[in-house]
């Protein structure tokens, strides 16, 4: 794949994310879109500017901010772990996140969210990893840990939603998928710039990660400190993306497939293509949630599989060759 | 010096090493022969610490080492520029690589012969292609003790001499190899030190002229050998 073709595809791609951006924004049952464009930037007090402001623009934010932590926190622990179905969702990182969540909105009035929500994260994928062997698992023995701590955790946290009737309400966007409250969008931006700049310096490194595991433990110091930072990256990602859009599963595992058919398997480009479709992915899906069936909200994870499902089995039967030497 | 003392290892509590010492010149090619299952593969893993013994002690005298495993398995979607790329990403956090490690990426290309396959995706060259470019990530990686597992199967006849001509040529670059082979022709040709491990495990090392000798292989293989010696020219051939 040359080097022409990987700009060629990013340029497409940013215009995808601009489309679905210009969607989620101005698109909808309750304005009249296109000319409103060049009206919001003197914001006039009329009813469309409060409609931008207070209900499209937050969730645009959300969107982005859940859309690209979750392609990148995905793309991260199939480098990781050279193996093609990691993700945050079936690792159970994600559930793990969203108890983090829970615990705080139930005994802390949901102060320090963010930290525990971390901290969930993190607990969770250093269970899932120690429970499947540190340094040796193999594939079966990763997803399936991965698997049964997610079934867990998902089943906590229904039976503390359930068992608090009076927060269920501010919780149930975690288990559903959707757009949350319990975050202000500037705290989000901070957290989810921090991660995205963290997790674009450290990027570059995983192309190192592509060489065979043997071959890379003839370096050995280096590689073990360099992934527990990624799995810490990778669980930071997915707690904010947890924050931003409750636990949406699907995301970061047909993103950075469909981005590594896209440009190849150099994770410098994997990393803008990541941001790029991952926003786009849901600005787009949260646009069909939002007007398919107005006035009645889809949940998101559901639209988000309806629309990933076909065309992440399209890209696999065009390109899925990708995977026959992809053995670990 | 490359210094082993004393070493012992085991699998699940059988011995498999007992009490083994050995040493190895440094700046020569070292050759590990011996039947299939007698240790060759074990004996390397033990040097690059992927295992660690029970007891004893190995030296490498801080040599960096580079590690060539018998089996390699191989990302799809990258180049063979870019799979030799990969190297650079090795400890630095900078997201493009420095003029002068893309003209070395160049220049190892054309000294393996594979320049022409630059732009070739990885899944779609030959194994005798491949294993070449793993020696690149060798070289590209400055390391001084070469540790290949069987680094000629999958080549032809021309490649395996072109590879191990190239292995020969870094032994005068101060690069120390220690190379596991099935060709005992091969391998006196290019080898300087020999390392025979038999079935039970006993390791046998000598300099050319003393290893080639045909109760010494006759003892390593279990089999009857002829070896025929003109000076530093060793033929091998079993007895059927």
């Amino acid at each position: 794949m040359t080097k022409s073709r990987k700009i060629y595809v990013i340029l497409i791609l940013c215009i995808i994310f601009f489309v679905t951006f210009y969607l989620a924004l101005f698109a909808g049952y309750n304005d009249a879109g296109t000319g409103l464009f060049f009206k919001t930037f003197h914001l006039t007090d009329d009813a469309d500017s409060i409609i931008l402001e207070v209900l499209r623009f937050p969730r645009v934010v959300k969107a982005i901010v859940a859309g690209s932590c979750l392609a990148l926190a995905g793309l991260i622990m199939q480098a990781v772990s050279k193996n093609s179905l990691a993700e945050p969702y079936l690792t159970g990182v994600s559930s793990g996140a969203g108890l983090g969540i829970v615990l705080s909105i139930l005994y802390f009035n949901g102060a320090a969210y963010s930290v525990f929500g971390f901290a969930g994260a993190l607990v969770s994928s250093l269970l899932v990893i120690s429970f499947a062997g540190l340094s040796r698992f193999s594939i079966a023995k990763l997803i399936l840990t991965g698997l049964s701590v997610n079934l867990f955790v998902g089943s906590l946290i229904s039976l503390f939603i359930l068992t608090n009737a009076d927060k269920a309400q501010s919780m149930m966007f975690i288990l559903s998928g959707g757009f949350s409250d319990v975050i202000s969008n500037r705290n989000l931006i901070i957290l989810f710039l921090a991660g995205v700049i963290i997790c674009g310096l450290l990027i570059p490194k995983l192309n190192f990660l592509r060489l065979d595991s043997n071959i890379i433990s003839s370096f050995k110091k280096e590689k073990d400190i360099y992934n527990i930072l990624m799995i810490l990256i990778s669980a930071f990602l997915t707690s904010v993306s947890v924050f931003a859009a409750g636990i949406l599963g699907f995301i970061g595992i047909i993103v950075p497939q469909i981005s590594k058919m896209l440009v190849g398997n150099d994770y410098r480009y994997l990393f803008i293509t990541n941001i790029l479709l991952g926003s786009a992915f849901i600005l787009f899906a949260d646009y069909i949630a939002r007007t398919v069936v107005y006035p009645l909200q889809i949940p998101l994870g559901l639209v988000i599989a309806f629309i990933g499902a076909p065309v992440f089995i399209f890209f696999l039967t065009k390109k899925g060759d990708i995977f026959n030497n992809d053995r670990s | 010096m490359i210094e082993v003392r004393n070493l012992s290892f085991s699998f699940d509590n059988n011995k498999f090493f007992d009490n083994v010492s050995f040493n190895l010149p440094e700046n020569k090619i070292n050759v590990i022969v011996g039947p299939n299952g007698a240790g060759k593969t074990t004996l390397l893993k033990l040097l690059t610490k992927a295992f660690l013994p029970d007891k004893g002690f190995i030296g490498l005298n801080n040599l960096t080492t580079f590690y060539l495993p018998q089996r390699i398995n191989y990302i799809s979607g990258i180049t063979l520029y870019e799979y030799l790329a990969s190297i650079f990403f090795r400890n630095s956090w900078k997201w493009f690589l420095e003029n002068s490690e893309k003209e070395q990426i160049n220049n190892i290309l054309n000294c393996l012969e594979i320049f022409d396959k630059k732009d070739i995706l990885i899944e779609n060259l030959s194994a005798g292609e491949l294993q070449k470019a793993n020696i690149g990530l060798g070289l590209l990686s400055g390391a001084r003790l070469f540790l290949l597992d069987e680094p000629t199967s999958n080549m032809d006849l021309i490649n395996q001499v072109k590879t191990l001509n190239i292995i020969k040529k870094l032994t005068m670059e101060n690069v120390t190899s220690l190379i596991i082979l099935h060709d005992l022709n091969l391998a006196s040709c290019y080898g300087d030190y020999f390392i025979g491990i038999d079935k039970t495990r006993k390791i046998f090392c000598a300099d050319k002229l003393n290893f080639f000798d045909e109760q010494v292989l006759k003892n390593i293989y279990n089999m009857p050998f002829k070896v025929i010696k003109n000076k530093e020219d060793i033929h091998v051939q079993i007895l059927n």
